[in-house]
């Protein structure tokens, strides 16, 4: 997939390529508004990551230009502004998504997965691994197609586990992908245990041992070395 | 603070007019009526003692005594008495009624001969002039007071236009709207003044809250911005998988605490913009299904059990994001100081939502419960902006929040208007 991120923090730019090269994206970068018009008005892309204060510009405008012109790019704002208004507009104006800075980037990484499943942009609303297969319209998950039930908070940890697979998922990253700001109310995640285990209850137990425990520290969704 | 009671100018400038509109015309009626009485009287004083040296050149010259009754009374007599005048009560022939005169009686000494004058003049005449003197001043002082009342209030009015009409215009004044005040111009120099100033003022009140706005978003954007930086990096050496588990805590750490510092920025920047005022819209919300979603938001995060009994579907005026935002804070409090043999009762009542958590004693500083960064129990790791919130969103929509503690259960009640 190729990615254009129009972003003027450089570092975090870095950061957010580096992150997505993993997953064997094609990544771009803009870091003006000028810079990023002229590369839209280029190049095709699958999707843009959006920073609304560019240095030169603002990235709504760019987003005004995009939509104006029938472009069907997906397009995930990202910004500093945790405003309501910006949000709003953001949305309005057609963007898919946004994420407030600070954000993870493997929270980043499932907002990308799921802006591409939406039906809007002809991608594959299904996600699969292995004997795993979610439909995400429905929100129903199967293990070889048996349909399992979850709870919304299971159904999300499985999405999140499998749009983040192969990578080290935090407890606090996790927690906080499922409760948001909420997790300020609970002083340790260790809690988080007793969801996997559910979680993995539910599965089958070839599909539960794909949630390996790293020590201490989190878990990791994989099927490597099986 | 001593709080005078108000009263409106037009009133009361017309009330101190009438006031001392009123003393003067009675004080000057007093004056008059004895300035004119003793005007009257002086003259009158002066017409009988000329008539009675006419009388006395009569007997000098002729030695005629006249008597013309009531009026005039000659006759020698043997003593000389002194000169007085005193009023009497005659009989008047021709009015055939007693009537009241004012009297002269003279001694005077004509050719060795004494002769008493007395003249006379009634009085009665002289009092209905005095009389019509004051009836006729005092309804000239009561039509031109009159007049002068009605001029004047319309005259106040009309001078104190602009003044009212800029006042209506300032009263109306938002500062969220961003438009300056544009006031009437006037040709009074001290309306004028007063519309400079307060335009300076205003000018100056929007400019500094557009700045304090300004500065609350890139404050908001500056410290966002690196903090999203140290997230990303972290993210980052996560991925690598090249870094043992203790420093993988040491980073955990680190990423925590970005977290605290974003999450504290997001709530101060949430405050200020409450206390600036910038949500403005009150619409009709159904608070109970915003609730019901918020303690589903918390499913799983609650070590104790949340129970919702009592659950009426209530629709109050206010902001669904702001709404959000009070049943979260109240409960995510709820939660943080319930300890886990306890539980959590929420009830939606009429137009009351009440978050009940069990708890041992009650607390220590109510008053201070909605202070920023007021912390009941410092051992927990809350940043102590939740009540606060709550409590500025509270004044905001005119709700009111009461804490109490009964039956081992600290009890938040919150009250819509």
């Amino acid at each position: 997939m190729k990615i254009l991120i129009a972003e003027d923090e450089i570092t975090l730019q870095e950061s957010i390529v580096k992150f997505l090269n993993r997953d064997a994206h094609i990544c771009e970068t803009a870091s003006d508004y000028y810079e990023a018009i002229s590369k839209v008005s280029i190049y095709e892309y699958d999707l843009i990551l959006l920073d609304i204060n560019l240095i030169t510009g603002n990235g709504l405008d760019l987003l005004k230009l995009i939509k104006k012109e029938g472009k069907k790019i997906p397009v995930i704002i990202i910004s500093a502004n945790n405003s309501l208004d910006d949000k709003v507009e953001g949305l309005d104006l057609g963007a898919d998504d946004y994420l407030t800075k600070p954000f993870h980037l493997t929270e980043l990484n499932s907002r990308i997965k799921a802006v591409m499943r939406r039906g809007k942009y002809d991608g594959d609303s299904n996600i699969s691994f292995n004997e795993i297969k979610i439909k995400t319209e429905a929100m129903q998950a199967y293990v070889n197609e048996k349909p399992i039930q979850l709870t919304k908070k299971e159904y999300d940890l499985l999405v999140y586990f499998i749009t983040n697979k192969n990578r080290v998922l935090s407890k606090e990253v996790i927690a906080e992908h499922l409760w948001g700001d909420n997790i300020d109310t609970v002083d340790s995640f260790d809690f988080i245990y007793v969801h996997i285990n559910h979680l993995r209850k539910k599965l089958t137990d070839v599909a539960a041992n794909y949630i390996r425990t790293v020590y201490r520290i989190g878990y990791k969704f994989t099927d490597e070395d099986m | 603070m001593n709080q005078k009671k108000k009263i409106k100018l037009l009133k009361k400038t017309s009330r101190s007019f009438l006031t001392y509109g009123l003393l003067a015309m009675v004080l000057s009626v007093i004056v008059l009526y004895f300035v004119t009485k003793y005007i009257i009287e002086d003259e009158t004083e002066e017409a009988l003692n000329s008539q009675a040296f006419r009388i006395e050149k009569l007997i000098e010259k002729e030695g005629v005594l006249i008597n013309v009754h009531p009026i005039i009374n000659t006759q020698e007599v043997k003593y000389v008495g002194t000169q007085r005048i005193k009023d009497t009560i005659l009989y008047d022939p021709a009015e055939e009624e007693l009537e009241p005169y004012m009297e002269l009686i003279t001694y005077k000494k004509i050719n060795e001969r004494t002769y008493k004058i007395s003249v006379r003049t009634k009085v009665m005449e002289l009092y209905d002039i005095l009389q019509a003197i004051i009836l006729s001043y005092v309804v000239i002082l009561i039509t031109v007071f009159l007049a002068q009342y009605y001029l004047s209030r319309k005259n106040t009015a009309l001078v104190w236009k602009p003044f009212f009409d800029n006042l209506k215009k300032i009263k109306t004044f938002s500062i969220q709207s961003n438009k300056a005040l544009n006031l009437e111009e006037t040709d009074i120099e001290e309306f004028s003044e007063l519309n400079t100033e307060i335009k300076t003022l205003t000018n100056k009140v929007i400019s500094d809250y557009q700045n304090l706005k300004q500065f609350t978003e890139d404050v908001s954007h500056e410290i966002q911005t690196p903090l999203a930086n140290i997230q990303a990096k972290i993210g980052n050496l996560f991925d690598e998988n090249q870094i043992n588990e203790k420093q993988y805590n040491l980073l955990i750490e680190i990423s925590n605490n970005a977290r605290r510092l974003a999450t504290l920025n997001k709530k101060l920047i949430l405050l200020a913009k409450i206390e600036n005022q910038q949500f403005k819209t009150s619409n009709r919300i159904n608070f109970t299904n915003i609730l019901k979603n918020s303690i589903e938001s918390f499913e799983g995060l609650n070590k104790v059990p949340i129970l919702t009994t009592e659950m009426e579907s209530i629709e109050i005026n206010g902001d669904s994001y702001l709404a959000r935002i009070i049943a979260d804070n109240l409960l995510s409090n709820a939660i943080k100081y319930t300890s886990s043999e306890g539980e959590i009762i929420v009830k939606v009542v009429a137009n009351e939502f009440i978050v009940s958590n069990s708890g041992e004693a009650a607390i220590k500083n109510p008053e201070k419960l909605y202070d920023r960064f007021y912390k009941e129990n410092t051992t927990k790791k809350s940043l102590g902006l939740g009540l606060a919130i709550v409590k500025k969103i509270c004044d905001n929509y005119d709700y009111t929040i009461s804490y109490t503690f009964s039956d081992n259960l600290h009890v938040f009640k919150l009250t819509f208007n």
